[in-house]
């Protein structure tokens, strides 16, 4: 008679799945050219009750399940403030950036954390610099990003600490979503703005130091400085700036040679926007 | 995650045969090996032919290049008497970790995939080094799959080669990961179980025996193709495959971007922007000469399932409706829900079986049993249906005539009285004489109260004490509240009420002369007292009584015993009393004065033995109570209205109300309405007196019992009246009052019977002519005692009154005015 007054464990023994994505091979090296961006996927009007928004998708290799990249964008807006709100001369913009719970390997939750915040913060500083706020005054807009999948969802980017690193790409792609977004809302805005990405990554065994555009972490043994940028390529200007990590002292790169290859990967992102919105445009026209 | 690292000397075991040598030693390990190996050479000396060079560099390496250490190791194993077996051999590369090179961990491949352009889906699976299974962790590669790959997969009946082959993964030997790495215990029934399933199975195989052989041959073949294919290879052919289906897709990819190249031409701007003109050096430059193109890819399956167009195939395949696989099954009806099930029609008849029982029975004992045979069946049909649902049903009415019934009964006239005065004047005493006369009250009781009342030293009052019950009464010698009893002559059956002469009771005599029909008017004709009383509550309760609608009075002269029966004493009160009652309306002939003295019993019951009192020749009390009768007319045909007066909550469920009917009759079962609460109940018996009735009308002090009602919704004072023609309910009245006192807008206190509302006059609508009811001033300030006015009265709280209606205006203890309600 077995032992009904506890819960007994089973009978024999269970074993947890073992899943082959293993080491930094071959296979998951970077393989696009250094000064190439990952491919992406935009497309604007998709949320019908906004004012305007964005998705923007970016896929990890074929048959890779690494790094991809899915935000979605809305914007509501220029709507009259409350009644509470204090006089503003200009449109008041408020941008929320939010991962979804399942949007990484460990879950986000339902209130934004600190990283989110930050993310908003960088946004916020990025579209600021390319809307024309006086023409809307006592008015504001709410840009709202969430991202649906994040930058690494395997268990190897939480092993290896690289998310501070996917932090930047996100960034990148919430600018440019933002920026679609907004110029489907129909916001005045000087020019499009969009999120590039260039890192400073380390060969095998330290040295062979280069600069790749869009760098996807996983891709690279290790990632020595990393920066993200907001551009506005009509006006040549750059709206927000983030650099993160160490140059190392001996090397023949510096900040701005980072800086700029950022912004290279800015104007190619750019060249996409422009082409998903005068497609919009075609499509509308005929 | 990468395959665990062991540092297990049981699994380092496994591979020493398998490890390859290799030479991971840095420069400077070498070199100190190299030193090492010849100062142990030169430490051993002669007997350094005993051991090989790599003893002597293991040792070394396991003690650091130690010299002495290692000298003295490899002396005690290998050179020492008694030699032992070799010392395991440390692995290579981080000592004291171990991982597993990725060509040996990899023993099973599920390899994949998807050829789209021929429509073939190739599944291979290759198992190689079959006896290595338990040696280590198996790692399944994933399949490489396409993005389009679960694109035309159904919801349901997936076919065939779609499916998925689930490889259980084999467990780690030597209960590595907890457990003790056996198959479970299984009991004796599960084993016999497991044998049955299994002599099942090779009956099948048996059967199948040709077509599976043929596929283990097929099985057997592609191990044997790809069982030699080394890891890196396999990548070569995968990713030659992966190109293959890249150019397969490049040209769609392609056409999307042709029409991006306007836009990538920005990315061509060979205006490099300003930032970037300082370049370290010449290979940046050109790097960053070359334009960043951005490729837009095709939007994946989820992004297509958010916001893709539908398309005519998605279209053809998409079906509204799936069908539930048990559908499928011979046993489903599709219909078999849409009725009531069996066991539902089973109930339901019987509930319907047992209301018609239950309605016969509860008919059979009532009806005769003659019409009960002759309307059986119209009878039950109709009385069935008539049924409604109800928790508990309303008790049976009888369905009387009451006013025919009333006519035809040969019952005595019913007639109640109140009993009003100063206080003191001796009321209480007056009526416990006149019980103790009639022999309603025993002699003994009597006695006994005496003695009681002898104790507190207040003697007189023993016979007060018959009415006046409460023990706050008889302690304060006053009547607080009206005292109900009940006696009957010859001719009628009288009810007393007795009524407080105190002023701080005004509102309870108030609610007793509101059920009286006629009323005793008591008079202390004590030297003194009178005049006491005529300026105190008789003439209060005179006014009020008149304001009430009382019109027969007995006036009571009593205590004239006291005053040793003086006749002039006597006319002097009659006079006086006479012309008072007259200037307020009283008609002569309806007032009637008897000398008495209540306690000792003269002219109440037996004419008065005194000598003294002999000239007296009128009726005593009790004829002209006989003589009185019933004076108001009774409104036997208006609607059913009854104030409730008192109380009586029993754990039954059912509620006693006392009170006298106001007008209209009821019946047992009839449905009562109580207001202001509007809580509905049934009559489940009435009460008159002491005998059970079917019926009461109105005049009548009844007590009704209800059923179906909480007692918390009813309360002294309200009304219960029938619910087909129920008493409205208001808060804001229009009067015709006559002023006792000065009327102006101010609070008042509202009083009909036992129910009294606070409010306040709102407003005079106009001061009217006493005899005629002509306007003679609109919006007086101020009403005048003894004038009539038109006043609004508003109240804090709903009450039911009608018009029609006397109601008495208080104000500070004091009746201010009285009048009609409009």
């Amino acid at each position: 008679m077995a032992d009904r007054r506890r819960v007994n464990g089973p009978g024999g023994s269970s074993l947890p799945p073992v899943y082959d994505d293993g080491e930094l091979d071959a296979v998951s090296r970077r393989q696009r050219a250094p000064d190439a961006i990952r491919p992406l996927y935009l497309k604007t009007g998709v949320t019908p009750s906004a004012s305007g928004s964005a998705y923007l998708e970016i896929e990890p290799r074929e048959g890779e399940y690494g790094s991809g990249m899915k935000l979605a964008c809305t914007v509501h807006g220029p709507r009259s403030l409350p009644r509470s709100a204090p006089f503003s001369p200009y449109m008041v913009l408020s941008t929320h950036v939010k991962f979804a719970p399942f949007a990484t390997k460990q879950r986000r939750g339902y209130l934004r954390d600190s990283s989110e915040k930050d993310l908003s913060t960088h946004l916020e500083t990025a579209l600021r610099g390319a809307l024309i706020a006086d023409r809307w005054p006592k008015s504001g807009v709410d840009v709202v990003v969430t991202i649906i999948e994040g930058e690494s969802t395997r268990q190897d980017a939480v092993e290896r600490r690289v998310e501070e690193w996917d932090v930047m790409n996100v960034l990148g792609g919430c600018i440019t979503v933002a920026s679609a977004a907004i110029a489907d809302a129909g916001i005045d805005c000087v020019d499009t703005v969009s999120g590039g990405v260039a890192a400073l990554v380390a060969g095998k065994d330290g040295d062979e130091t280069s600069i790749v555009l869009d760098p996807v972490a996983l891709e690279h043994d290790s990632i020595l400085a990393a920066c993200c940028v907001a551009y506005l390529p009509n006006r040549d200007e750059i709206t927000n700036l983030w650099f993160k990590g160490r140059l190392p002292s001996a090397a023949s790169y510096n900040h701005q040679s980072l800086v700029s290859r950022a912004v290279q990967a800015s104007k190619g992102t750019h060249g996409l926007i422009s082409a998903s919105l005068s497609e919009v445009i075609g499509n509308s026209q005929n | 995650m990468a395959p665990p690292t062991y540092d297990d000397d049981d699994f380092v075991d496994q591979y020493d045969d398998l490890e390859e040598e290799e030479d991971e030693l840095s420069p400077e390990d070498k070199v100190a090996m190299q030193n090492g190996t010849a100062e142990v050479r030169k430490a051993l000396g002669v007997e350094a032919g005993k051991v090989t060079v790599t003893q002597i560099q293991e040792a070394l390496w396991h003690y650091y290049y130690d010299v002495d250490k290692s000298v003295a190791y490899l002396t005690k194993t290998f050179i020492a008497p008694a030699p032992k077996p070799a010392p395991k051999k440390a692995p290579e590369g981080k000592p004291g970790a171990f991982s597993l090179p990725a060509n040996q961990a990899l023993f099973l491949r599920t390899f994949g995939e998807d050829d789209e352009s021929l429509g073939h889906n190739a599944y291979s699976t290759t198992v190689c080094d079959i006896h290595r299974l338990a040696c280590a962790f198996p790692t399944i590669e994933k399949p490489q799959l396409s993005p389009t790959f679960f694109d035309d997969m159904p919801w349901l009946d997936i076919p065939r080669d779609r499916e998925t082959v689930f490889i259980e993964p084999p467990r780690p030997r030597g209960g590595l990961m907890g457990g003790t790495g056996a198959a479970p215990k299984v009991s004796k029934l599960q084993a016999l179980a497991a044998l049955r399933k299994k002599k099942n199975e090779e009956k099948k195989a048996q059967e199948k025996a040709v077509p599976l052989e043929s596929e283990v041959t097929k099985l057997s073949i592609s191990d044997t193709n790809k069982e030699n294919i080394g890891p890196i290879s396999k990548f070569k052919d995968q990713s030659s495959q992966h190109d293959s289906t890249v150019a397969s897709t490049l040209p769609a990819q392609e056409r999307a971007t042709t029409s991006d190249n306007t836009g990538n031409s920005l990315g061509e701007d060979t205006s490099l922007p300003t930032i970037t003109e300082y370049k370290p050096d010449a290979d940046i430059k050109s790097e960053e000469a070359k334009p960043v193109i951005g490729h837009s890819h095709a939007p994946s399956a989820f992004a297509r399932t958010l916001f893709g167009s539908v398309s005519e195939a998605d279209e053809t395949r998409r079906r509204d409706v799936f069908a539930m696989p048990y559908t499928q099954s011979p046993s489903f009806l599709a219909n078999a829900f849409s009725e009531p099930s069996p066991d539902d029609i089973v109930l339901a008849a019987r509930a319907k079986a047992g209301k018609k029982a239950s309605a016969a029975a509860a008919k059979a004992p009532k009806k005769s049993q003659k019409s009960e045979e002759a309307s059986k069946e119209a009878g039950l049909a109709s009385s069935v249906s008539s049924l409604k649902v109800s928790d508990a049903p309303p008790p049976k009415s009888k369905g009387l005539d009451v006013l025919k019934e009333f006519e035809q009964s040969a019952s005595k006239k019913n007639a109640s009285f109140v009993v009003v005065g100063h206080v003191d004047a001796g009321k209480s005493t007056l009526m416990g004489r006149l019980l103790l006369e009639l022999k309603l009250v025993e002699e003994r009781t009597v006695d006994k109260y005496r003695r009681q009342a002898e104790k507190t030293g207040k003697q007189s009052f023993a016979l007060a004490w018959v009415m006046d019950q409460r023990s706050e009464e008889r302690d304060r010698g006053v009547t607080i509240d009206i005292a109900t009893n009940h006696f009957e002559t010859e001719s009628t059956k009288f009810t007393i009420l007795d009524a407080p002469g105190h002023r701080d009771f005004v509102p309870n005599m108030i609610a007793g002369a509101s059920q009286a029909d006629f009323a005793i008017l008591v008079i202390d004709a004590n030297t003194g007292a009178y005049e006491k009383g005529l300026k105190g509550q008789t003439r209060e309760h005179v006014l009020l009584l008149r304001s009430l609608g009382v019109q027969r009075l007995i006036v009571a002269v009593n205590k004239l015993d006291m005053v040793g029966w003086s006749q002039d004493r006597f006319q002097e009160i009659s006079e006086e009393v006479s012309g008072f009652l007259t200037g307020l309306g009283f008609q002569e002939k309806s007032v009637t004065f008897i000398p008495i003295s209540g306690l000792n019993g003269d002219n109440i019951v037996k004419r008065t033995e005194d000598a003294a009192g002999a000239w007296y020749k009128g009726p005593t009390l009790i004829e002209g109570l006989e003589a009185s009768g019933p004076s108001t007319v009774r409104s036997l045909k208006k609607p059913f209205r009854m104030a409730i007066s008192e109380i009586f909550r029993s754990q039954q469920g059912t509620t006693t109300l006392a009170g006298r009917i106001d007008s209209g009759t009821i019946q047992v079962g009839d449905a009562l309405l109580v207001q202001p609460s509007g809580e509905s109940a049934y009559i489940k018996s009435i009460m008159l007196d002491t005998e059970a009735k079917d019926w009461a009308v109105a005049g009548q002090n009844v007590s009704v019992a209800l059923t179906n009602i909480d007692p918390i919704h009813i309360k002294i004072g309200d009304i219960i009246c029938h619910s087909t023609d129920p008493i409205a309910i208001g808060d804001t009245f229009t009067m015709k009052a006559m002023a006792f006192e000065h009327l102006m807008p101010m609070p008042v206190d509202l009083h009909r019977g036992r129910l009294h509302a606070a409010g306040q006059i709102q407003s005079i609508a106009a001061l009217l002519d006493k005899a005629t009811g002509e306007v003679i001033k609109k919006k007086p300030k101020v009403v005048q005692p003894g004038g009539v006015a038109r006043v609004l009265i508003k109240l804090e709280a709903k009450v039911p009154l009608e018009p029609g209606q006397r109601v008495v205006i208080r104000s500070g203890g004091e009746t201010i005015a009285a009048g009609l309600l409009e």
